[in-house]
């Protein structure tokens, strides 16, 4: 008798799921949007990324001697410059065009001041748009300084820096951020579609057959759930092949991506879910889902550890799975621990997410009644 | 015949009145919708404001090894640079510190610096830096040489290092990050707004079946679509005169006199190009949730190639190519003239572009609607 009732349940989920899935192909322009939300997220945060790692600027080079070369090589080897020579007037041009945010002018006798020992400055001009990106410029021309000066006088210039890495090899500014990009595309991927799969029997009302139906509440959540889980897995897919063919980030543990990407799901999938049964409208339920994105994404250590930032945004990403998700996903990808929890820490505490939402969404939908 | 004309404008004018209105009414009656419109903006904001400690100032431990007069100085250079949120420990402190990801990077001055100085030998400065992620990493590698070359300017004249920075500002002002970043924010705002506010008010009609009672109506064609427009403009334009009324109340963008006249005219025509291109896309999909969908991920798209969370100066050419092609981005920059350094630098420029893509939506709005009541 037992075994026939939990055999029942697991039609019903499965039922619930497949019913689902096959909506929500029938709904070609949203599917196609929806299969492709994560996708178009990782390619517009890639935009976003392509600007600020090095200054476009122009060297006007009044002086072409050894030490004038020399100083050239220095701020090109400074981490931050896109460097391009250029005649006084073409760097003018460039400048007022806004396709360069700075000009470096080494005077004519730059050559003969170093030899003479005397003082000479070199020119710097700034478009300074915003301190972030101005500063870089402001701190980047002292390191060229010391460098040359390190490399052509080591005996006059003794102080230098040693640096040790920490890591093997740097992580550029794509694959890492790409991988905080993932999470947030498989966020709106994941409770876009079953926050549309849940209110879309609300406005249906399709949601009395359901909840008059002798199926457990539970079971219908499950199977609701399960759908959605199906096309989120398409969408990561997509993102996936996106992210490991044309960007080349590959990870280092395929099979805890495999893992951590079912577990996100299954969190968003419970959020959607809980959101859709709140609301029972699916026009707010996208708004929203879509709304809360984009702040969540930057909220929630998307650039580097939380523990880099102001304590204020710690508190407050910390109240999010979107950071603990980040954190083991960087971990899948680059082998990175960014927080003191360890893997199993973040793992319990998303467990701990995905249980809360999924007995919320129960409680709710044990609650939940439709007038006639 | 006047009094004939004058009834008929009169009948359009009051008929896009109450269409706007009831619009308006609808849009108001869905505060979900209305947050969610809202939300990504203001959070945003929030988000910058509450970061900007941080930004360019990375958390770093200092640890001074050695008690001669060169390390206190290397020291206070370092202290003096400003570029770190510095904590003074001890190495075994630091390298908690630096295994708890509670600071990026650890600055020793180790023991024996300053004789290594006095001796004119090689004295190093080490930094042990979490290079996990290039930004944060490239932020020490400059920052350090910086607090070295203020180290070697302290001494004036004897310093061994002569060359120095002339550096001229193309502008008058710093802008903060954050600042910087109110003005797109405020411009993803008019066109999230207007697209899901226009598209919704044509969509709506279309969904519901009320399209036909508004073609049976005496209601002359141009009014509906002008109503629809109207609305969208409205909400849109009300909302980002709001947000630039309280920058400028907390103090993060410096309008002038005329300039605020500048900044409204740009508010209003980004807007008017968002709610008639949002009629256009309601009145081609006629279903508000492809509507909605279209809508966030449009506005989205043009706010990112328009430059909208970095600087499209900073951006590869064939990037600032797309971004020429984006009525946002004249948006963005007419307003950072206004706003920021009180001048019309490009102004006719900006807004014709802006005017003309407003005028272009809008016929492809009216285009729209027309062949959706003539089906």
């Amino acid at each position: 008798m037992r075994t026939q009732g939990i055999i029942y349940q697991l039609h019903v989920i499965w039922a619930c799921a497949r019913k689902d899935f096959r909506v929500a192909l029938t709904d070609r322009l949203f599917t196609i949007l929806g299969l492709f939300v994560p996708a178009n997220i990782l390619i517009m945060m890639s935009l976003f990324v392509l600007a600020g790692s090095k200054a476009p600027t122009a060297v006007v080079m009044q002086d072409n001697g050894p030490y004038a070369q020399a100083f050239y090589q220095a701020m090109s080897r400074a981490h931050s410059f896109s460097l391009q020579i250029t005649s006084a007037t073409e760097a003018a041009r460039k400048m007022a065009a806004g396709q360069i945010v700075a000009v470096v002018t080494v005077p004519p006798d730059f050559d003969t001041h170093i030899q003479l020992d005397q003082p000479v400055q070199v020119g710097v001009e700034i478009n300074n748009l915003n301190t972030d990106f101005t500063n870089d410029i402001r701190r980047a021309i002292p390191l060229s300084i010391t460098s040359f000066y390190a490399k052509a006088f080591p005996n006059l210039v003794n102080v230098t820096t040693r640096e040790t890495d920490l890591y093997p090899h740097d992580t550029d500014y794509i694959p890492y951020l790409a991988v905080s990009i993932l999470v947030i595309a498989l966020m709106m991927g994941g409770t876009l579609q079953a926050g549309m799969a849940s209110a879309r029997e609300w406005e249906n009302e399709t949601i009395k057959e359901l909840l008059l139906s002798p199926a457990s509440r539970l079971a219908i959540m499950l199977g609701k759930m399960l759908g959605a889980l199906l096309v989120g897995v398409g969408s990561t897919v997509v993102v996936l092949v996106v992210l490991v063919l044309f960007l080349g980030v590959v990870p280092e543990h395929w099979l805890e991506l495999a893992g951590f990407t079912l577990l996100s799901l299954l969190i968003f999938n419970s959020l959607g879910t809980l959101l859709g049964t709140l609301i029972k409208q699916r026009q707010p339920v996208i708004a929203l889902t879509m709304g809360i994105s984009l702040p969540l994404f930057f909220l929630s250590g998307a650039f580097g550890p939380i523990s880099f930032t102001t304590p204020v945004l710690q508190i407050i990403a910390k109240i999010f799975p979107v950071y603990y998700q980040i954190v083991i996903m960087q971990h899948a990808f680059h082998n990175f621990s960014l927080n003191t929890l360890g893997l199993p820490g973040n793992l319990l505490i998303l467990g701990g997410f995905a249980a809360g939402l999924m007995l919320l969404v129960t409680l709710v939908l044990q609650r939940s009644t439709m007038s006639h | 015949m006047k009094n004939k004309a004058y009834s008929q404008i009169s009948e359009f004018f009051r008929a896009t009145w109450v269409i706007m209105l009831k619009d308006m009414q609808v849009w108001l009656r869905q505060p979900v919708t209305l947050i969610a419109t809202v939300a990504p903006a203001v959070i945003l904001i929030l988000v910058e404001i509450l970061g900007a400690q941080a930004v360019g100032r990375s958390p770093v431990a200092l640890v001074v090894q050695d008690s001669g007069p060169e390390a206190a100085r290397i020291a206070q250079a370092i202290r003096d640079a400003n570029v770190f949120r510095l904590q003074e420990v001890d190495s075994a402190q630091a390298q908690v510190l630096l295994k708890n990801l509670d600071v990026v990077a650890v600055v020793s001055i180790p023991a024996g610096f300053s004789q290594r100085v006095v001796a004119h030998q090689a004295a190093t400065v080490d930094v042990t830096v979490n290079n996990l992620n290039l930004d944060f990493t490239n932020d020490i590698r400059r920052a350090v040489p910086d607090a070295i070359t203020r180290y070697y300017a302290a001494e004036g004249d004897q310093s061994p290092v002569k060359i120095s920075m002339d550096e001229h500002d193309l502008r008058a002002r710093d802008i903060q990050l954050f600042q910087y970043s109110v003005l797109p924010i405020v411009i993803l705002l008019l066109i999230i707004s207007g697209l899901i506010t226009g598209g919704n008010a044509a969509a709506r009609e279309w969904e519901s079946a009320t399209v036909k009672e508004l073609l049976l109506s005496p209601v002359p064609g141009g009014a509906i679509i002008s109503g629809k427009v109207l609305a969208g403009f409205l909400t849109s334009f009300c909302l980002g005169m709001l947000v630039l009324l309280a920058a400028s109340g907390l103090g993060w963008i410096y309008p002038q006199g005329i300039y605020w006249l500048n900044a409204t005219l740009v508010v209003g025509l980004v807007a008017l190009f968002g709610a008639s291109l949002g009629v256009a896309i309601g009145a081609a999909l006629r279903r508000i949730m492809p509507v909605i969908a279209v809508s966030i991920n449009l506005s989205f798209y043009l706010f990112f190639l328009a430059g909208g969370m970095g600087v499209l100066a900073f951006e590869p050419e064939w990037l600032q190519n797309i971004a020429a092609f984006v009525p946002l981005t004249y948006g963005t920059h007419a307003l950072q003239m206004a706003l920021f350094y009180n001048s019309a630098d490009l102004l006719g420029r900006d807004v014709l572009v802006l005017g003309l893509s407003s005028l272009a939506a809008l016929a492809l709005g009216t285009v729209m609607v027309r062949r959706g009541m003539a089906k």
